[in-house]
């Protein structure tokens, strides 16, 4: 309406050419779609098949007796925990174990699997990088 | 929003030494068609004080000591510092239209005008009556503003927030976390991603892998 109010007054009238054409702007039998993964295959017939694999599933624990609430009050304070970062990840984890193995002696350098390293994401359901999970 | 205009927007102005400084913000359409880069105007005489010296900030209540509304009391709203004047809330106004267009008069409100800081007085809480202020410290130490008649300490104003919350005053609602549970440390590090550790607690075993496509 602000395209249009601006083109009347250089005195030009007609619809509006430029601004994008979604579904929010034809006749009510068109059916346009705003770029949503189909959760199908298209069949020859014209029809839609429905694959049930392909619709998304939320899987959530159970969540009687949790304390966290969607909002945070206002009356908290700012924490004082430091931000996580993959080397304080490490310290907290994998240092420990390392250090208790090669007091041990039992430290080896071609085992870091144990420890957690993957030399590659082939293979894994949720892989870091390229990342294929939304959070 | 263009994006040129929000890149003009969050842009640091520079402006000339002899600026003239108005209630309009330097980056703001206004401030530029009062004051576009070529202008010069008459110079205004501000009488200097300093940083350290200054007494009346925002959120104070101060009283008018002369012009139209003298003798009244009202909140400091803003402060300029750059011209020694302060806006207080609803004196000393005039009227004005705003959101004119051409078939339109526009909405007639009261506009604020800034008023010189030698024209206002901080108010002394006791008796309610403006008196001269000075910097003093405090046996521990601090520095505060004193009444120069009474001697009392003025607090600072509360800086409130935009929108108008008081943390302290804040009653949670059925959504709200408290703050013991949000301060509450229940992490334990691990190298597992959210997901999998979800999987593993409910015992959900997924072995198929996705394929490799490709798109054109």
């Amino acid at each position: 309406m602000g395209v249009l109010s601006t083109l009347m007054r250089g005195l030009v009238r007609g619809a509006d050419r430029m601004s994008e054409f979604t579904s929010k702007r034809g006749p009510r039998t068109l059916n346009k779609g705003r770029s949503s993964r189909p959760a199908g295959v298209k069949l020859p017939s014209r029809k839609f098949l429905s694959v049930r694999a392909m619709i998304p599933e939320f899987v959530v624990p159970h969540l009687e007796g949790f304390k966290l609430k969607p909002y945070v009050s206002y009356r908290s304070p700012a924490g004082t925990e430091p931000r996580m970062t993959a080397q304080s990840l490490f310290e907290q984890v994998v240092a420990p174990q390392i250090t208790r193995d090669f007091t041990k002696g039992t430290f080896n350098k071609d085992q870091l699997e144990k420890y957690g390293f993957e030399p590659t994401q082939e293979g894994k359901l949720f892989k870091l990088y390229p990342k294929n999970y939304v959070r | 929003m263009r994006l040129t205009a929000l890149l003009s927007m969050a842009a640091r102005v520079v402006v000339p030494k002899d600026y003239r400084y108005g209630t309009n913000r330097p980056w703001t359409e206004a401030a530029k068609r009062l004051n576009p880069p070529g202008k010069k105007r008459k110079k205004v005489f501000v009488e200097p004080i300093e940083a350290k010296d200054w007494t009346i900030l925002k959120g104070d209540m101060v009283e008018i000591l002369a012009g139209k509304d003298k003798g009244k009391q009202g909140k400091v709203v803003q402060v300029f510092r750059r011209r020694n004047w302060v806006i207080l809330e609803g004196l000393n106004t005039h009227y004005r239209f705003v959101g004119k267009t051409w078939d339109y008069r526009g909405t007639y409100i009261a506009s604020e005008a800034p008023l010189l800081l030698r024209d206002v007085a901080l108010i002394d809480p006791t008796d309610r009556k403006p008196t001269q202020i000075e910097w003093k410290y405090t046996e521990e130490g601090e520095r505060v503003r004193v009444s120069s008649r009474t001697g009392r300490i003025i607090p600072k104003p509360v800086v409130e927030r935009r929108d108008g919350i008081v943390p302290q005053q804040w009653k949670d609602g059925p959504k709200d976390t408290s703050p013991e549970d949000t301060l509450e440390k229940t992490y334990a590090p691990s190298l597992k991603t959210l997901e999998e550790e979800v999987m593993e607690k409910l015992g959900i075993q997924e072995h198929r892998r996705h394929q490799k496509s490709y798109w054109y």
